[in-house]
């Protein structure tokens, strides 16, 4: 038995230290598993796929419904999406800020799940030999998936983004409930005044009228309306402002994984007053930055709920992630390893 | 030469890498698919603890250990910490006969069962002195129940594969 331990520990220590020993190790064997893996899975795919049929026959069929139409729904606003992101993707480029565009990307497939009750990871089949590293992000074509963890010569391992040990800085983009603000100038019935229309947003009173009075003095010697100013030609003119208060504003918090079965959150989250309540459907994208493990602005998931907690804790967010990580078969890994995911060479 | 290499072939250590390649092909392909109330069967662990039950603690660790260091190599976790814990369990299992004079089929089940479970509660707990927190959830509780029901249902597959792999000598 103490041998045993003594073994374990020393093997744990080795591994922790990043040893080529242990990851040899770990090398040869994938390389030995591999084919009687591959074997196994053609053997057994009768009986998973008998067990999917049994267990998840009406749910699939239902999924399939729900797709149809959503597709259908979302056919239209892609392509306005797609515009729209050609356009911010130009905007950002012209001022210089980096883009996702900007970063190469490898597209891999997802070859096996961690086989354990406690570890949130996938395999895929690409490594080294295509410049994947460790600390890479990992996307599909819905959203963020989870960063590699581990890198062989032709095969990686994805940590997922509800792995417990999974954290990221985030970007809440909150729009608060208001409306634009709208100045409206129209003639009145004396032609020496005006009438300005303000309106605002919805939690104050929509209409406030201000008249304006002709312009006049008290200076001893003047006649009262002698000095009204000149009469200008009134034009109705409208102008739309876009004010701070209207603008969607972002706020970063961190996000963490919380295991199987159990939603990923965001904490951390600065309860400024500009930044206003968090909407439950507000979407969540990654903060960027110099030591963030991802570039901004790939999309994570929305806000499902919303926790207040009291003092200066600030709310705890509940993430619905945009990407189906139970169903994952192709993914795309950007080449871009984070500053803190470098190590030495 | 040809001779020693014979004997290494019919090593009862070599059969159980043999078969728990096997066994791990399985764990990483079926058994990962097929996860009733999203828990899978851990049968490496249970076929650890099958051979504490069946030859002691001493024969149990040291096939906990190899059988530990081959899951450890397809996980994410340090290599070394599922040898440690399927180690340790089939140690504890291999403790059964100080408990039960005559262990039957059964009473080697129900401690696959739970014995299994308590290692598979081990495994979070273990990850967690390492430093990778936040493994113990209350998905935990539903884990530990699965599998004493699942290993005492899969024990009576176990214990015939396990008998002959451990088995000293083939021959007669």
């Amino acid at each position: 038995m103490a041998l045993l331990v003594l073994t374990s520990i020393i093997l744990v220590t080795l591994d922790l230290q990043g040893s080529s020993a242990t990851k040899s190790l770990r090398s040869i064997f994938g390389t030995v598993f591999r084919p009687i893996e591959s074997v196994a899975r053609v053997v057994t795919r009768p009986a998973t796929n008998a067990w999917y049929g049994i267990t998840h026959y009406n749910d699939v069929t239902a999924e399939n419904e729900l797709l149809r139409e959503k597709i259908a729904q979302q056919e239209g606003a892609a392509v306005a999406a797609a515009a729209s992101v050609r356009l911010s993707q130009e905007l950002l480029a012209l001022n210089g800020l980096p883009t996702l565009a900007g970063i190469n990307s490898v597209s891999a497939q997802v070859i096996g799940d961690s086989p354990s009750n406690f570890v949130q990871s996938v395999e895929i089949d690409q490594g080294t030999e295509s410049g994947i590293k460790v600390g890479m992000p990992v996307l599909n074509a819905a959203g963020l998936v989870g960063k590699i963890t581990q890198v062989f010569s032709n095969r990686a391992v994805v940590m997922l983004i509800t792995d417990p040990q999974y954290a990221l800085s985030v970007k809440i983009i909150n729009a608060p409930k208001t409306l634009a603000t709208t100045v409206t100038t129209v003639p009145n019935q004396d032609p020496a005044s005006t009438v300005t229309i303000v309106s605002v947003p919805e939690t104050i009173d929509p209409l406030i009228t201000v008249p304006t009075v002709p312009a006049t003095s008290n200076i001893a010697g003047f006649t009262p309306g002698s000095i009204v100013a000149p009469r200008t030609p009134i034009i109705s003119s409208s102008l739309t402002i876009p004010p701070g208060s209207n603008v969607s504003v972002r706020e970063t918090g961190i996000l963490e994984g919380r295991g199987a079965g159990r939603v990923p959150t965001v904490r951390f989250v600065d309860a400024a007053q500009r930044f206003g309540v968090v909407q439950p459907g507000s979407p969540i994208v990654t903060a960027g930055g110099s030591l963030s493990l991802a570039p901004p602005d790939i999309v994570v998931g929305t806000v499902s709920r919303v926790k207040e907690r009291l003092g200066t804790a600030g709310p705890l967010l509940e993430i619905d992630i945009v990407a189906d990580l139970s169903n994952l078969s192709f993914v795309r890994i950007l080449l871009y390893q984070p500053i803190t995911e470098r190590t030495a060479p | 030469m040809s001779e020693r290499l014979l004997r290494l072939m019919a090593s009862r250590w070599t059969r159980l890498v043999l078969v728990s390649l096997i066994l791990l092909g399985l764990q990483t392909t079926l058994l990962n698919d097929m996860r009733p109330f999203n828990v899978m069967i851990p049968v490496m662990l249970l076929f650890a603890v099958t051979a504490g039950t069946l030859y002691g603690s001493e024969i149990g660790a040291i096939s906990g250990l190899i059988i530990g260091v081959m899951y450890d190599c397809v996980l994410s976790t340090p290599l070394g910490l599922a040898s440690l814990v399927f180690g340790a369990a089939a140690y504890a299992a291999g403790l059964l006969p100080f408990f039960v004079r005559e262990p039957t089929w059964w009473t080697r089940a129900i401690t696959i069962g739970i014995v299994g479970a308590a290692g598979e509660l081990a495994f979070p707990l273990a990850q967690s002195m390492v430093g990778f927190s936040g493994r113990f959830q209350p998905h935990v509780a539903v884990v530990v129940v699965f599998v004493i029901v699942a290993g005492m249902i899969v024990a009576p597959l176990l214990l015939p594969v396990c008998r002959w792999t451990l088995k000293e000598s083939l021959v007669g």
